[in-house]
């Protein structure tokens, strides 16, 4: 009788289970094993047929001195991503103080996640016209104050930054939320101690928001470091493959481009293999990292 | 008692910040407005000279965007009615049921949210375009128009399981009582009928939660849709064919288009958060990114 309803239960957990078991079995597990294959040939993804196994030259080509592969781009992906993290968290850390001591705090973090939920392709389009030399926002800006206009996305040396600009300017949001939740858990208790004492902001800050706020802050960095190293949308929609030349191309639109528009699917999924291992060994560091600084619950 | 410890200076700092965030969105919306003739100034100005709407009928005429709209509409509506079901079935399963390789489902669950989603592009592609006995394709995925990609499909399936979603409704089912399922089980209640009728509705908050956040997502999403529409051009949703449009024609001429197709595209989303956004932002706050 027991072991009967055991079995049953079984049965239905397995029948509930199944479209998304064959689900990953389709669509993640197959894809990881394909790719690591693909990454070992010579192939443009037509048949079979035309796939040719070369074991590790696709690795070598890609860590070859000629490679364009490791510098520039994985160093703008670097760029990219810390540039971008460092912009979004610390206006992070300001407003969602700031935010956190006003009236209409949730219209304020409203206005500030906009992008977030906004197509890259938007955000990136209108960026892209305000950067504009001749009648965009900010060089109108710039010259109205008697400075001369910059050629913001044309000239390699501005590229990257103002792409980079705009990744920030978007990870705002997110970053106010999550830091929001922490300041949350923050009793208010401690701050009016400390004003009893006669304790200004910025010393409230210091002793007792920055350190009660370490968790959430270290859970911002590492998610979104993460993210900036993988992105690639805005990137595309702005710079397309990433010019002028190389100067703001990174690791996953590179690995795109190859796929996709040059069609050497093997060189692809190699850099593809690649870029997930630094992404993971990223990771791993900065959990272990988590874990010596106290942090248990992440 | 919160208003009295924000100096006057906090409110300053904000309200610069916040214009510089919605800034962009104005200069969007005002745009789309302008003439032909203005966007060739040689300077920056904000407002349109008249607000002409022509930029608007043109969009909806050159750059399909009737049918953009719908592709995007039936796509994340799909996706997210989808997600639903898959979500808490798994999510049921993995909370209230007992069955051995539990565990393992479940780690293996959460471990695939690790995995980053350009690590797939080109496998799935592959398998989408090469499914097996659709669009044509014979049983080893040959000869066919596109396999999935030969129908909305392609933008669909490759989409239907969430680990993030399955991952929210199991915390949320884990809190519901057995009692409730133990009694209805003594009333000889089948299990698909316990699920749908008390497990389900039970779970409604999370439910909105985990809908508007794929709503969004989806809606969004622009490299998979790119791909598609490279197999199967019927199937460009909003960003796909705004983005294409930009980058086929002279872009002095398309600006007033895309600027158009861009409202079209972002302030219905928009507005939907803003409605919803008590069930966005817990949907954020459970997996910490996007």
């Amino acid at each position: 009788m027991r072991r009967f309803k055991f079995k049953r239960e079984t049965l239905l957990a397995y029948s509930f289970l199944s479209p998304v078991l064959l689900f990953y079995l389709i669509f993640l597990m197959i894809p990881v094993v394909f790719s690591v294959l693909i990454s070992f040939t010579d192939w443009g993804g037509f048949d079979f047929a035309s796939m040719k196994w070369v074991g590790l030259k696709n690795y070598r080509t890609i860590f070859s001195s000629q490679s364009s592969f490791l510098n520039p781009i994985m160093t703008n992906t670097f760029v990219f991503a810390f540039g971008g993290v460092a912009i979004s968290f610390i206006a992070a850390l300001i407003i969602s103080y700031l935010i956190s001591r006003m009236r209409y705090e949730g219209l304020w973090r409203t206005l500030f996640f906009m992008p977030a939920v906004t197509t890259v392709v938007a955000i990136g389009n209108v960026w892209y016209y305000m950067y504009n030399p001749t009648n965009g926002l900010i060089n109108g800006i710039i010259t109205s104050l008697g400075f001369r206009s910059i050629n913001f996305l044309d000239d390699p040396n501005h590229a990257l930054l103002s792409i980079t600009a705009v990744s920030g300017w978007m990870g705002i949001g997110s970053a106010v939320l999550l830091l929001s939740a922490g300041l949350k858990g923050i009793p208010n208790d401690y701050y009016e101690a400390a004003e009893l004492e006669g304790a200004g902001h910025l010393r409230q800050y210091t002793k007792i928001t920055f350190p009660l706020l370490k968790p959430t802050i270290l859970f911002v960095l590492i998610t979104s470091f993460i993210g900036g190293l993988q992105s690639f949308t805005l990137t595309m929609v702005m710079a397309k493959s990433g010019g002028p030349g190389n100067s703001t191309n990174v690791g996953a639109l590179e690995m795109y481009n190859q796929a996709f528009s040059f069609g050497n699917w093997g060189v692809a999924s190699a850099m593809a293999i690649i870029l997930f291992f630094v992404i993971f060994i990223i990771t791993m560091a900065q959990l272990l990292i988590f874990r010596k600084g106290g942090v248990e619950s992440y | 008692m919160k208003s009295n410890r924000a100096p006057w200076y906090f409110y300053v700092i904000i309200i610069i910040g916040s214009v510089m965030m919605v800034f962009p969105f104005l200069d969007m919306i005002f745009s789309s407005f302008k003439s032909a003739s203005e966007y060739a100034l040689l300077k920056y100005r904000l407002l349109p000279e008249h607000f002409i709407f022509s930029n608007y009928r043109m969009a909806i005429e050159e750059l399909q965007l009737l049918l953009l709209f719908k592709n995007s509409l039936i796509r994340s509506v799909s996706i997210t009615l989808v997600v639903l079901i898959t979500s808490s079935l798994a999510g049921y399963v993995l909370a209230k049921l007992r069955f051995p390789g539990k565990q393992v489902i479940f780690s293996f669950i959460l471990s695939t949210m690790m995995f980053p989603a350009f690590l797939f592009f080109i496998p799935n592609y592959f398998i989408t375009v090469h499914f097996p006995l659709v669009g044509g394709n014979d049983i080893l995925g040959q000869g066919g128009e596109g396999g999935l990609a030969a129908s909305m499909l392609g933008l669909i399936v490759p989409f239907s399981v969430s680990g993030f979603g399955i991952f929210l409704m199991r915390q949320f089912m884990i809190s519901i009582e057995d009692a409730y399922l133990e009694a209805a089980r003594i009333d000889g209640a089948k299990e698909l009928r316990i699920f749908a009728q008390i497990v389900v509705p039970m779970t409604a908050p999370a439910l909105a939660t985990l809908a508007i956040f794929e709503f969004i997502n989806s809606w969004n999403e622009f490299i998979w849709a790119l791909l598609m529409n490279s197999v199967n051009s019927n199937l460009a949703t909003l960003p796909v064919g705004i983005q294409m449009l930009k980058s086929a024609i002279d872009p002095t001429l398309t600006q007033p288009l895309v600027m158009a197709g861009l409202v079209i595209a972002t302030i219905p989303i928009l507005l939907l958060f803003i409605f919803l956004q008590k069930y966005y932002v817990r949907g954020m706050m459970n997996t910490g990114l996007k």
